[in-house]
Order: structure tokens, then sequence, then C-alpha cells
């Protein structure tokens, strides 16, 4: 009987993504990152400072990488669409955005892979998470690339 | 006993939602000005601040750091 209760308390807080687990197929496809590309995906939110912080920064690794071997998908978390896009178009509009965003207002996505904080970069392989950045991190783009070099 | 051990799960299976933790992209709505101490107007703040340290002859030991995206 204990150890059932322990399990159940367990259990509610441990469904994550974490380093080598496969995604959900479903995720995948609404992500599209079914392929054997190299997919960060990127989760934020307009009113995370950090995100906003990050957001030019990752851009700019976006201009570095090889499209033909990485994509950067956005996800924004916003429960407010509205609020969301209109963040998204603001980056955008200064050249701080440049990469595909995937709205998230029912948090479907994020509430699958479970970060721990935000903002959090997944890299993921043939649906398999085979990276996690988790928080702020200073110069990220250059963080971006030398991940990237790496994996090769 | 049994009776007690039902009473247990029953209450564990309706009281859940009172301890559920707020995950770090639910904070939208902590993150909110209207959420802070002072409310919308960081001048109100400040004010009050300004009164309690030219009374007490001291200054800090209150807020914490963050920008609540629960990153850091």
């Amino acid at each position: 009987m204990k150890t059932a209760i322990v399990s159940f308390f367990l259990l509610t807080n441990l469904i994550a993504y974490d380093k080598g687990d496969t995604i959900n197929d479903s995720i995948a496809s609404h992500l599209g990152c079914n392929d054997d590309k190299v997919y960060i995906i990127d989760f934020f939110a307009s009113w995370c400072g950090s995100c906003k912080k990050e957001l030019p920064l990752i851009s700019v690794a976006n201009t570095k990488i090889d499209s033909s071997k990485v994509e950067i998908i956005g996800v924004d978390v916003d429960k407010d669409v509205n609020a969301g896009i209109k963040f998204q178009n603001d980056l955008k509009n200064s050249n701080k955005l440049n990469f595909r965003v995937i709205n998230d207002p029912q948090n479907l996505i994020i509430s699958e892979f479970a970060p721990i904080g935000m903002p959090t970069l997944y890299y993921v392989k043939n649906k398999k998470v085979i990276s996690i950045v988790t928080g702020a991190v200073d110069n990220i783009d250059e963080k971006i690339i030398d991940d990237l070099k790496a994996m090769e | 006993m049994k009776i007690n051990i039902t009473m247990t799960l029953c209450a564990l299976f309706l009281f859940t939602g009172c301890v559920k933790d707020v995950k770090p992209w639910e904070k939208g709505t902590l993150a909110k000005k209207s959420m802070k101490e002072s409310g919308t107007n960081p001048l109100a703040k400040k004010y009050e601040e300004h009164i309690y340290y030219s009374k007490e002859a001291s200054r800090g030991g209150n807020g914490v750091a963050g920008g609540g995206c629960g990153c850091n």
C-alpha cells in the first residue's frame, strides 16, 4: 500500500522527456520533426524575460547553421495567442526572430516535454532527444554552434 | 482498518488538486506587473521603501532576484 501511494506521487511528477527519450509520434508530426535532421526546439513565452534575451541570439545562430542539416523550431507557450503573435511580430520586425514558430496555447507540446524551467532548448534527431539546455545561457548562439559541432 | 484505507485513498485522489505545483510554463500570470507587491505602479513601492528606510535608518533586505520565468 505504501509503495502504491509513493509511486502515485512520483509518477505524477516524473513524466518528462529526458536525454535519450523518444518523442511521441503525434507531437513529432505536429512539430514537423520526423526526419533525420537535427531539430532544435526552443520553448519560449512573451512573459519570460530570459527567453526575450535569448531569441535574438538564437536567430543569429540560425543564420550560421546549415539549414539542410539543422532546423530551429520555436514553440510559443503563451496562453494568450494574440499576445504571443504580437510578441513574435515585434521581434520579426526588428530582425530578431528568423525561424519557424508554433503556437502552443493549450500547452500540449510543452506538457509532453515538461522542462524544469524556461527557456529550454531540446536537440532532437530521429525523434530522439539528444541534448537539453535549460535556463538562460550567455552567448547561447555560440553554445548552439559548439553543440552542433560536437554532434557531427 | 479497511474503511481508514479507503478514506485515505479517497482523500488522496480528491485533494491532489490542492497540492498541484505551478509548472514553469504556467507562470505567465505570476510574471505580470499586477502580481508584484506594488502592483502596476513601481513608484508606489519606491515611495513606501523611501519612508521605511528613512524611519529605520537602514536599507535593503527586501525582495528577491529573478524575472518570474522559473529559469534560475
